[in-house]
């Protein structure tokens, strides 16, 4: 292959700090590097990047623009914009009798975003600043019941007179959701259509009407009307800025559209996007990127875990796909239903604050307080008063302070130490190191056990899955955490510092199209199986038809797309659905409908025991999910040659005392150079290995090995 | 020989604090590490909130489904050592129970507790603080020593009583209330009992869901049973027992060191009940609260006497659970929930009374006996709180209940039987310094939520009219209550079906303000046969009532036949397009509402939380009615006056008392009441 030939996908991850990026080029090589974040315009660190990128391969922007095949980024343009309150001024027409439904948030919206140690406190609850006042909420008179048979019409008048008491509010732009229109979305339509005749395109007073049934046809109206509005609120934000990033990327030699990796776990073109679909994308596509290194080493149940600064996330990939969406994923403070990966943040990282419970007699704890970026830990010397979790790790010499993150910031031991023996281990009464060994072991417990609860709750069990360990300060603590989900195996991935940009490289086209339909598919009443299949096929048709238009609008062929219909499912009354995986698009007979009753039924006995099983209670199908894709082309990495066991000399850096445990106290530990280690090189735990990216404490009791891809991979002895 | 008397067991019910420490679990608790402590006091918690997310998968019903749930590890003598809910008063009356197990059936050969049992109780004797709060255990063994128990807790809403959804208005003894099962064991060798089952299903008006939630209770308690018992052979069984134990001891310190660091003193709080479940009358619980050193004693002496026939009866030990609501999430919002926390607190119930009820009498209202209750601790907490924790210092939360209880057939012909879920948005009490919360949830279950309209009416014979804010919902104030919620359900789609409502406060308001501010209006029902409103929404009318207050004020087109009836009210049958229109209730004001800043009062009048003549009454603020521009300068003046009339309007202390003592309530309404005013029902001696 000649240089010529060469070509690139580039992954790119806006984060907090940093924004990161991936170029996989068609060889099986690939770059990385990180520009700092520009919150006030991220196309200029976007741009920054690929002009690091472009020198990183020897080649001017422009010649290096034209030869990237795909840009699959991960913005936070919509979070930013809800969190900033930037969106604009919404109207919300709903059904009359209805117009506090999103106030009133189903009740307990105030806790919706919080930990359960937020919500315990209920003399200081408060529910977030709504994105649209109660004045721009107006009711139209008509009504639907269950079935989408309709109790009252929609007039038109009625609709004129509500649409100009909201554009005399100066409404920007309108949120359509009225009831039931998830069954019967004609009244929406007809209101659009209304609005669109009153203020046509071509009248400066044109304004975009978003319709619930469009953005998310399922059932239950206020979670349905949050996304809308979700989508809403941010959709001119985002299309201002990626028409923006979209004219600089075409200037600069791209010249084909921009792709946006989504929170459901594909990309699409920016242009055919719903704004709703870009929160959180980056951890959906570090999850995503796990599925990719594991099946390069092999392993197909994986804990993602992202442990940054301030915040710890974690996803699960099970045989080998990912499967956990999310039931009613929080964006900002607000319940929706977008059908979302499940990436979970469970509150605790580098930052996290050590403290003492004088009313628990002095029980130590963790957080949920965080010192954040800024000022972050005493050690950074940035005016952080209160110990944190790095200042534990520094105390203990798991860190080095002349060189940590490859020499770019120095660390104060002193101040660490300070903050501890006055915070901890005075109160106390024990020593330093001994507090900071009882912080670390601390935050590694909670972390390990609320790690374990979210895989049990998804009916697994979590000692059978592999930990891959990403951000600042997961290497650091893998083991530890590791050791309380009963983890036997940690992957510390080589490009963990921007494994969100490394796995948006690898992710495919995908959409997921779903819709609310209810079904009862075995009969409580007469113990019998569906047998008019008639809605069940439709249904499945007429979002197959949406999803493959929608593929040909991109480009693609009928014979490259790919379609996977999942079931939400339960007994009886029940309120939680399981997903159930059908293979068939199309039910021939009852023999088909009890096959799936049976898998349900299969599934649900295994996740939570076959006691639990109820079929005789009725079986109902309430949620339609279908998921099109286009399979990538997805460059597999390059595997290297294995070396042998022992490492270089050159890789061995000065030892240095760690604090292992308050049984043996300081211990020489040997320190490796992670870049002059080689694939195949082993090294026993007790160990640390540096890199300028992070680094990798190797637990007494574990074992190190660089894999051929240069993962770290840390086996439990 | 077996020690069951076939009779309630009233010595086990005195036992709701922990149980003297063993030997065993002492010298276990002493080994253990504090920092392993932590751990392990963090992973229970793991464990229980796993238990309890999995229970409210699995249930059906509409409070299981909605947060009505509790999820407990319970030590071997049967105390609650871990319990994740949001329904504080399981925290305390969860172990009861287990007790009760322990007691009777551990030695008793034709019963006895092995390995793979599950047992299930709902008499809210032992059990809760009504019969719909159902619960079901199962007993951890390791190497045949049993280890701890573990059990779930859930509002299953309907018990077979002699009406639908759970609540027997109309009650006279517990023999009208259905299901009172105490602790029995319903399953074996991992089984459950079939025929049990099949029993309980004929018990039952919605045998499906009483179904489903007992599978989802067991379900989650076999998977938190293997956790444990994972824990227990990493660890070992004298740390498991030790560790749970030290949670129970830790809890009780944190409760007293927090109760020390309050000022001393007697807080009093009387309550009134207007309600004896069908018909009107005035009940009295006296509540006083002496907080002296590190213990608060709850005096309930001098409370009416007990009901003979009416259901509005409570046990003692429903109402100290009911205290727990108020503790766990207001005062001991940082320090675990389990029964250790009654190690600082004590109390005295009246013998005879209706909030310690005894024998055969109906106490199917007891939860409203109960909130009745909460709604004086609430008080009494605010002032005890005040001047050491003001930010703990909060009006009441809606204390009435307002539920709509219903039973028939849905739209598919499956039976129902249960209740709507408005409950779960009423208003959060004012604070000292901000307002409370607009639908913020129930003071019960905080956690629970009011469901869409959608999924109610999704499998239920029920068309909302509307659901929206209650214009004067909340209490009035310098800081005002949160806005409850006024709804309407339409009759719609069924061959059969009967309404009724639980509930108190239709003739003296359930809840009242907090030092100057304004309590809440009195809660009722309007139904409407043979309504015309389905004619109405077919023309999709546009006068009718978008809100509860367009219901009544000259708007609404609706005819039919209108009639007002108490919040409780027994269930009758309903037809097709009859209408139903109640509210659940606002939070309670804090302080003058001649100090509340005019602008929000504006935005509330704007925003249609509050009515015209509040703002121009209560508030004294002057606006321009067309602009709804806020007047300052002639609303600084109209306040001014208001507070020279106030003046005006005082007389000595003395007068006051004298003419006060000389009112008294019609003698048709005191015939429960006892002595008026002072009802002299007095604590034994212990």
């Amino acid at each position: 292959m000649t240089n010529t030939d060469v070509n690139y996908t580039v992954g790119i991850d806006v984060g907090g700090t940093f924004t990161d990026f991936f170029c996989s080029h068609n060889d099986g090589q690939s770059q990385t590097c990180k520009t700092p974040t520009t919150h006030y315009d991220l196309s200029v660190g976007f741009m920054k990047g690929m002009s690091l990128l472009a020198r990183q391969n020897g080649q001017n922007l422009k010649d290096f623009m034209t030869r990237i095949a795909s840009v699959r980024y991960s913005t936070t343009v919509g979070t930013n914009a809800l969190i900033e309150r930037s969106g604009p001024k919404l109207g919300l027409i709903t059904t009359a009798g209805f117009e506090d439904t999103i106030f009133i948030g189903r009740g307990r919206s105030w806790a919706d975003g919080l930990g359960w140690q937020e919500g315990r406190d209920q003399a200081r609850i408060q529910k977030p600043e709504p994105l649209i006042s109660p004045d721009m909420v107006v009711g139209i008179r008509q009504r639907m019941d269950y079935s989408g048979k309709i109790i009252g019409p929609l007039k038109k008048e009625d609709v004129l007179t509500k649409v100009q008491e909201l554009v005399d509010k100066g409404a920007q732009g309108f949120v359509v959701s009225l009831l039931w229109s998830f069954i019967n979305p004609a009244h929406e339509r007809m209101i659009k259509e209304i609005i669109e005749e009153e203020y046509p395109e071509d009248y400066l007073g044109a304004m975009p009407v978003i319709l619930s049934s469009d953005i998310s046809p399922k059932s239950g109206e206020y979670t349905r009307t949050m996304t809308t509005i979700v989508n809403g609120y941010i959709h001119g934000v985002m299309a201002d800025e990626l028409n923006k990033l979209g004219n600089e990327l075409r200037d600069s030699g791209f010249k084909k559209p921009l792709t946006l990796v989504h929170n459901t776990g594909g990309t699409k073109k920016a242009s055919r996007t719903r704004a709703v679909l870009t929160h959180n994308a980056g951890p959906v596509a570090g999850l995503h990127g796990s599925a990719v290194l594991g099946k390069l080493t092999g392993d197909e149940n994986i804990v993602f875990t992202d442990m940054g600064g301030t915040s710890f996330d974690i996803g699960l990939i099970e045989g080998g796909e990912i499967k956990a969406h999310d039931f009613l994923p929080v964006i900002d403070r607000w319940r929706t239903n977008i059908p979302a990966i499940e990436v979970k943040s469970i509150g605790a990282g580098g930052g996290s604050i050590a403290w003492l419970n004088e009313l628990m007699g002095n029980a130590l704890e963790i957080g949920p307080q965080s010192a954040g970026s800024m000022p972050g830990p005493v050690c950074y010397d940035q005016g952080g008063t209160e110990p944190t979790v790095s200042d534990a790790d520094l105390v203990l010499g798991l860190y080095n302070a002349e060189n940590y993150l490859g020499g770019e910031m120095l660390l104060d031991e002193e101040l660490a130490r300070e903050a501890i023996e006055k915070r901890i281990a005075i109160p106390l009464g024990i020593s330093i190191e001994e507090a900071a060994y009882r912080i670390r072991r601390l935050v590694d417990a909670h972390m390990g056990q609320e790690v374990f609860n979210e895989v049990a709750l998804k009916g697994h069990d979590p000692r059978s899955f592999v930990v891959l360990a990403c951000g600042g300060a997961g290497g650091a603590h893998a083991c530890g955490f590791g050791t309380f989900i009963g983890a036997k195996k940690v992957i510390a991935p080589f490009q963990s510092s921007v494994f969100g940009a490394y796995g948006a490289s690898t992710m495919p086209i995908k959409e997921v199209w779903d819709k609310s339909y209810s079904l009862k598919l075995f009969q409580w009443a007469d113990q019998s199986y569906l047998s008019d299949l008639e809605g069940f096929n439709n249904l499945v048709a007429e979002l197959k038809n949406l999803a493959t238009r929608d593929l040909r609008l991109e480009g693609y062929r009928d014979d490259q797309m790919h379609f996977k219909l999942e079931l939400n499912m339960r007994y009886g009354s029940q309120y939680n659905m399981t997903k159930v995986r059908t293979s068939r698009l199309e039910m021939r007979d009852a023999q088909d409908i009890k096959e799936i009753c049976d898998e349900f039924t299969r599934l649900y006995g295994e996740t939570y025991s076959p006691e639990a099983t109820f079929p005789a209670g009725g079986i109902n199908v309430d949620n339609f999910s279908l998921t099109a894709s286009v399979a990538s082309n997805l460059k597999i990495l390059t595997a290297l040659d294995l070396v042998g066991a022992e490492p270089d000399h050159a890789a061995l850096r000065k030892s240095r005392p760690i604090y292992w445990s308050p049984e043996k106290g300081y211990e020489d530990t040997p320190i490796y150079d992670y870049y002059q280690l080689h694939p195949g090189n082993k090294i026993i735990g007790p160990a640390i290995l540096e890199s300028p990216e992070t680094t990798y404490v190797v637990e007494p009791g574990w074992t190190f090995t660089m894999d051929a891809y240069r993962n770290c991979i840390m086996e439990q002895n | 020989m077996s020690r069951i008397s076939y009779s309630r067991d009233e010595e086990v019910v005195q036992r709701m604090r922990p149980e003297p420490m063993t030997e065993t679990e002492k010298n276990a608790q002493d080994q253990i590490d504090d920092v392993e402590f932590e751990i392990f006091k963090h992973k229970m918690h793991m464990i229980g909130l796993e238990g309890k997310e999995t229970t409210m998968k699995l249930g059906a019903s509409t409070a299981m489904r909605f947060g009505d749930v509790a999820f407990g590890i319970f030590t071997a003598q049967g105390d609650l050592s871990v319990c994740a809910t949001g329904i504080y008063h399981h925290a305390v009356l969860g172990q009861i129970p287990l007790k009760y197990i322990v007691k009777h059936w551990v030695d008793e050969p034709s019963v006895g507790v092995s390995d793979g049992d599950s047992f299930f109780y709902n008499d809210p004797y032992y059990a809760g603080v009504h019969n719909a709060d159902m619960g079901l255990a199962v007993p951890v063994f390791h190497e045949g020593r049993l280890i701890c128990f573990i059990g779930a807790a859930v509002h299953t809403g309907e018990c077979g009583g002699s009406e639908p959804g759970g609540t027997v208005t109309a009650a006279k003894s517990k023999y009208d209330e259905g299901m009172l099962i105490p602790p029995i064991k319903i399953g074996e060798n991992y089984q459950l009992k079939e025929d049990l089952l099949n029993m309980f299903a004929a018990m039952n008006r919605d045998p499906r869901t009483m179904i489903l939630d007992i599978k989802a209770r067991l379900a989650a308690t076999r998977i938190a049973q293997r956790r444990v018992l994972d824990v227990v052979e990493e660890k070992g069984a004298d740390f498991v027992i030790g560790g749970l134990r030290k949670i129970l001891s830790m809890t009780g310190e944190a409760a007293r060191k927090k109760i020390s660091q309050l000022n001393d003193g007697i807080y009093r709080q009387p309550r009134f009940l207007d309600t004896l479940g069908e018909d009107n009358g005035l009940l009295k619980i006296d509540v006083t609260v002496i907080k002296k050193g590190d213990k608060i004693t709850l005096n309930l002496e001098n409370s009416s006497p007990m009901l003979m026939d009416r259901p509005a009866n409570s046990y003692y030990q429903g109402v100290v659970g009911l205290a727990m609501v108020y503790f766990c999430g207001w005062l001991f919002h940082d320090i675990p929930t389990n029964n250790g926390l009654l190690e600082a607190i004590d109390w005295k119930f009246p013998d005879g009374s209706f909030i310690n009820a005894k024998g055969d009498v109906a106490t199917s209202i007891a939860p409203l006996v109960q909130i009745t209750f909460t709604h004086g601790m609430f008080q009494c907490g605010a002032r005890m709180t005040y001047s050491t924790m003001p930010d703990r210092s909060v009006a009441s939360w809606f204390s009435g209940f307002s539920i709509p209880t219903f039973g028939g057939l849905n739209q598919f012909g499956d039976p129902v039987a249960d209740i709507t879920p408005e409950i779960n948005a009423t208003g959060c009490g004012a604070r000292v310094d901000m307002d409370g919360v607009d639908a913020a949830g129930a003071f019960f279950a905080t956690m629970a939520d009011c469901s869409d309209v959608e999924t109610t009416e999704s499998d239920r014979p029920l068309l909302y009219g509307f659901r929206n804010f209650f214009s004067g919902s909340y209490g009035h104030g310098k800081q005002r209550g949160g806005a409850g919620l006024g709804f309407s359900l339409i009759i719609h789609d069924t061959p059969f079906f009967m309404m009724g409502s639980h509930g108190g406060g239709s003739k003296f308001p359930t809840t009242q303000g907090l030092f100057g501010g304004y309590g809440l209006p009195s809660l009722f029902v309007r139904k409407v046969s043979g309504s015309n409103i389905k004619a109405l929404m077919g023309n999709s009318d546009v006068s009718l009532p978008n809100r509860l207050s367009n219901v009544y004020d000259g708007s609404n087109p609706e005819e039919g036949k209108v009639s007002f009836a108490n919040i409780s009210s027994v269930v009758s049958p309903v037809r097709d397009g009859d209408t139903y229109s109640s509210y659940a209730g606002g939070g309670a004001g804090l302080g003058d509402a001649l100090e509340r800043d005019p602008i929000s009062i504006m935005k509330d009048l704007i925003n249609g939380l509050v009515s015209p003549w509040a703002v121009r009454n209560i508030y004294c603020v002057v606006y321009d009615e067309d602009s709804m521009r806020l007047d300052r300068i002639a609303t600084e003046a109209a306040r001014l006056e208001k507070r020279k009339a106030r003046i005006a309007s005082g007389i000595p202390y003395d007068k006051f008392v004298a003419e006060w003592e000389k009112q008294r309530p019609p003698a048709e309404i005191l015939t429960y009441y006892g002595n008026y005013p002072n009802p002299g029902t007095k604590a034994l001696e212990a």
